[in-house]
């Protein structure tokens, strides 16, 4: 496990590489200027130009790749918009992000795998009906404007949580009491995914013979499906976490800015939209590494799930 | 013990009402730029940068026609209009800063420092206002600015105003926080900055030592807030004092209902202009660019916009400007080009186009652009031209539109004097591309350069607004391009926030705070 782990983490490397040159030439090849974006339009074109010779966007492209992979390897880069080291941002936003993906993903199993559970063993009744149509409306509905009605509902009109910001990490009843209505956001379109998944799983399973022989030795209902068919069914469900994960990092941007968080999807629009190429190629490859990781883990978790699954 | 518990009592109390005194306002930003005032450029930034900054003058709160002392107590200019003098205020305290945790005074020192840094393009955004300018320190509390060629004051002052390169940036921290000094700014002003949180706040304190006297506020929270609707919750749940609106009559009117809530719409406002592309075919020929203005109505754009946000503009420079000129101006010189379909048709036929043409352009995806030009399309397709449009992001489209791609080119600006509009937007120097200082002419018109130098250099301010004035004649009669309409500011606030000013109008971009402004 160790050796394929580190085997892992060694093809990672050229991955993120490649991530950052495509990057490098994509971001080039956009219209679009930093300088521009910098200074605004009411500075003249000698100004834009003498801020984009400070910036090294004059230098021939190889040099600018040399240089900019050169201060990536020491500091993510910086800026080019702030001149604040692309590290320092990211040691800000990322907790923040990784906070919210996390409670989003917590939220997600905690009430998707008994909601599955339930909708699979009651099968074509009212409950499965119930989940059903819940799943689908929390895969329908963008985290957005999700995100905005939970907004109006327990901020403006019950006035439980703040609308905006992020509680700091050392006031952790303010931390938590901002990030309550964010991660209900990802958590029911998480929530959504996983009661889906859990069902099919667990339907499928529950079709195996070995099932059957279980029932027809006398075990009960119970014992059946929680000891031997969910476990079963639990390795598709943790996969879809792993690659959900990965896709909420991404997804929390909106999240992030309905609700006026710091984090790496806010970062990362504010790069694009400004043409911050440095901040933008930082950014990207650590998310790259970041899916990366979360796929590791993922693979990693079906060793513990199920004692069969062997790392060679 | 009940000494004690009194004690206790204050201290509760103090604390809520410190609290009490902190303004916040939400920016749609999603983070700062810069806090160098001689780059900040978007209102966010120019906001912080209002409130720890000031200028050797300064624009009066709220009301940006006149000006008034602010670093400098007085001033005065030789008769040959080429020498002015400024009398530094004494005792004005720069914010402390690493190095000097007590600040220090200010003198003249830093004043020549600050204005040679605004005029070195390496180090200002706007040094091309400081061409032909020599700085002196007399001594520590006199100032000495000579100009090449004499300036009229309505074109000097704004240069040593509160506002871009005249924000003075003392040079004390300046140097000793080198480019750390963008998101670390140390000024003179009635706040002082204390914290940011990237992507999410600046924290700024009261500066007890400020010269005017100590802000009522104990701070200033700005929140960077990139959705409207979480910006409006935000100040419906009383988590921010004050917010940035949408400049649409929609939302202005659905705000102005809520209770406790009072919508600003505040001046100057931002020109949205509509520029002819005359080195662009068919826009190049005159009767095309007279059937393009005779097709269109301003009035139904700015219904589109809504009356409450936007006023009609007629010529290039605003009228509230010196040497602006008003539709009712415009009207007597027969130049107001009324929508007269029938008319642009047969012109349209004359120039060879009966049957009208297609053109195609590039607007950015922000709605303040976006919505007029989409109105300017439905409307030029009832005299058979039709207008294609690619939105793109506001970044390209700036790219683009200085690439000389568009035969119509859609632009929202704002400049702080009639020479600053006519240079940059229709001066041969400023043509896209091909000028000596390629800049924003869009329309390629060179009719118009005697007139705005004559006026750069007439010290006559009656008869530099004739001259400003005569060459908005002549540009609408080639129609270098057609104005709309001026879109003002938008802003929402809570009815406990009083500015302690009346406002009407702000080149801070946003309702200033200063050391009166005040939560009741």
């Amino acid at each position: 496990m160790v050796r394929y782990t580190v085997r892992r983490l060694l093809v990672a490397f050229p991955t993120l590489l490649a991530v950052y040159t495509l990057v490098f030439l994509f971001v080039r090849v956009a219209p679009g200027d930093p300088a521009v974006a910098a200074l605004g339009d009411y500075a003249s074109a000698e100004a834009v130009q003498a801020l984009r010779e400070r910036m090294g966007l004059t230098a021939p492209l190889w040099i600018q790749y040399g240089r900019t992979l050169a201060g990536y390897l020491r500091d993510l880069g910086r800026s080019l918009i702030t001149d604040v080291p692309v590290g320092q941002q990211v040691a800000t936003a990322l907790p923040h992000t990784l906070e919210l993906t996390f409670a989003g993903i917590v939220i997600g199993a905690i009430l998707g795998i008994p909601t599955g559970i339930l909708t699979a063993v009651r099968r074509n009744r009212l409950p499965d009906y119930m989940g059903r149509t819940l799943a689908l409306v929390g895969l329908s509905i963008p985290a957005f404007y999700l995100g905005i009605l939970l907004i109006l509902g327990f901020a403006v009109r019950l006035r439980w949580f703040p609308v905006m910001g992020a509680g700091p990490f050392s006031d952790v009843s303010a931390n938590l009491r901002h990030l309550a209505l964010p991660a209900l956001t990802l958590g029911i379109i998480m929530t959504s995914f996983v009661t889906r998944m859990t069902r099919s799983c667990l339907l499928n399973v529950l079709r195996e013979d070995y099932v059957r022989t279980g029932r027809a030795k006398g075990l009960r209902e119970r014992t059946v499906v929680y000891l031997h068919a969910l476990r079963n069914a639990l390795i598709p469900v943790v996969s879809v976490l792993g690659i959900q994960a990965a896709v909420l990092i991404g997804d929390s941007v909106m999240t992030e800015i309905v609700f006026s968080r710091p984090g790496l999807g806010r970062l990362m629009v504010q790069a694009m939209m400004q043409r911050d190429y440095i901040a933008l190629q930082g950014l990207i490859v650590i998310y790259g590494a970041l899916v990366v990781l979360v796929n590791l883990l993922t693979d990693l978790s079906y060793g513990l799930i199920d004692p069969r699954v062997r790392y060679e | 013990m009940r000494w004690l518990m009194g004690f206790v009592c204050v201290g509760v109390l103090l604390a809520f009402v410190g609290q009490a005194q902190i303004l916040r306002i939400a920016f749609d930003a999603a983070d700062l730029k810069t806090l160098d005032p001689h780059y900040a450029a978007a209102t966010m930034d120019r906001a912080v940068v209002d409130m720890l900054f000031n200028g050797l003058v300064r624009y009066r709160p709220g009301d940006i026609t006149v000006f008034e002392p602010d670093l400098a107590e007085s001033w005065e200019v030789s008769t040959d209009g080429l020498t002015w003098t400024f009398h530094l205020r004494r005792g004005v305290q720069v914010h402390p800063f690493p190095g000097a945790p007590e600040g220090y005074e200010l003198t003249s020192e830093d004043v020549v420092f600050s204005l040679h840094k605004a005029a070195d393009k390496d180090r200002s955004a706007y040094a091309g206002e400081y061409v032909g300018m020599r700085f002196e320190a007399v001594d520590p509390y006199t100032v000495r600015i000579i100009l090449d060629k004499a300036l009229s004051p309505s074109l000097f002052l704004p240069k040593v105003a509160d506002y871009a390169g005249g924000f003075i940036v003392p040079k004390g921290p300046y140097e000793a926080l080198g480019p750390r000094f963008a998101t670390n700014p140390v000024g003179t002003g009635p706040f002082q900055f204390a914290e940011y949180v990237p992507t999410q706040k600046v924290r700024l304190v009261r500066n007890d030592r400020y010269f005017r006297g100590a802000p009522l506020l104990a701070g200033v929270e700005v929140w960077y807030v990139p959705d409207v609707t979480a910006r409006l919750s935000a100040l419906v749940t009383g988590e921010v004092h004050m917010i940035e609106g949408v400049r649409e009559q929609a939302w202005v009117e659905a705000v102005k209902r809520m209770s406790g809530v009072v919508v600003d719409v505040f001046g100057p406002g931002e020109t949205e202009v509509l520029h002819l592309n005359m080195s662009k075919d068919p826009v190049s020929d005159l009767r095309v660019r007279q059937a393009i203005a005779y097709a269109l109505s301003r009035e139904e754009v700015i219904t589109a916009i809504g009356p409450d946000v936007a006023e009609p503009l007629c010529a290039a420079v605003p009228p509230y400007l010196a040497g602006g000129l008003a539709c009712a101006e415009v009207a007597e010189k027969g130049l107001l080009y009324e929508t007269n379909l029938e008319l642009a048709r047969n012109l349209l036929a004359a120039a060879g186009y009966p049957n009208g043409f297609e053109i195609s352009a590039y607007i950015t995806e922000r709605a303040s652009y976006r919505k007029p030009f989409e109105n300017v399309q439905a409307q030029l397709a009832r005299v058979g031209i039709r207008l294609n449009i690619t939105v793109v992001d506001h970044s390209s489209f700036h790219t683009l539109i200085r690439q000389d791609v568009n035969p119509l080119v859609h632009y929202e600006a704002w400049r702080p004097s009639a020479d600053a509009f006519l240079t940059r937007f229709y001066h041969s120097a400023s043509i896209v591309v091909t000028g000596a200082k390629p800049d924003t002419n869009f329309s390629h018109v060179t009719a118009v350069d005697g007139l705005i130098e004559a006026a750069r250099y007439e010290l006559d301010p009656a008869r530099q607004a004739e001259l400003w004035k005569e060459a908005q004649v002549k540009l609408l009669e080639e129609l270098a391009s057609y104005p709309l309409y001026v879109l003002k500011f938008v802003f929402a606030r809570s009815e406990k926030v009083d500015y302690g000013y009346e406002l009407k109008s702000s080149l801070a971009l946003y309702p200033q705070v200063t050391e009166l402004t005040r939560l009741k």
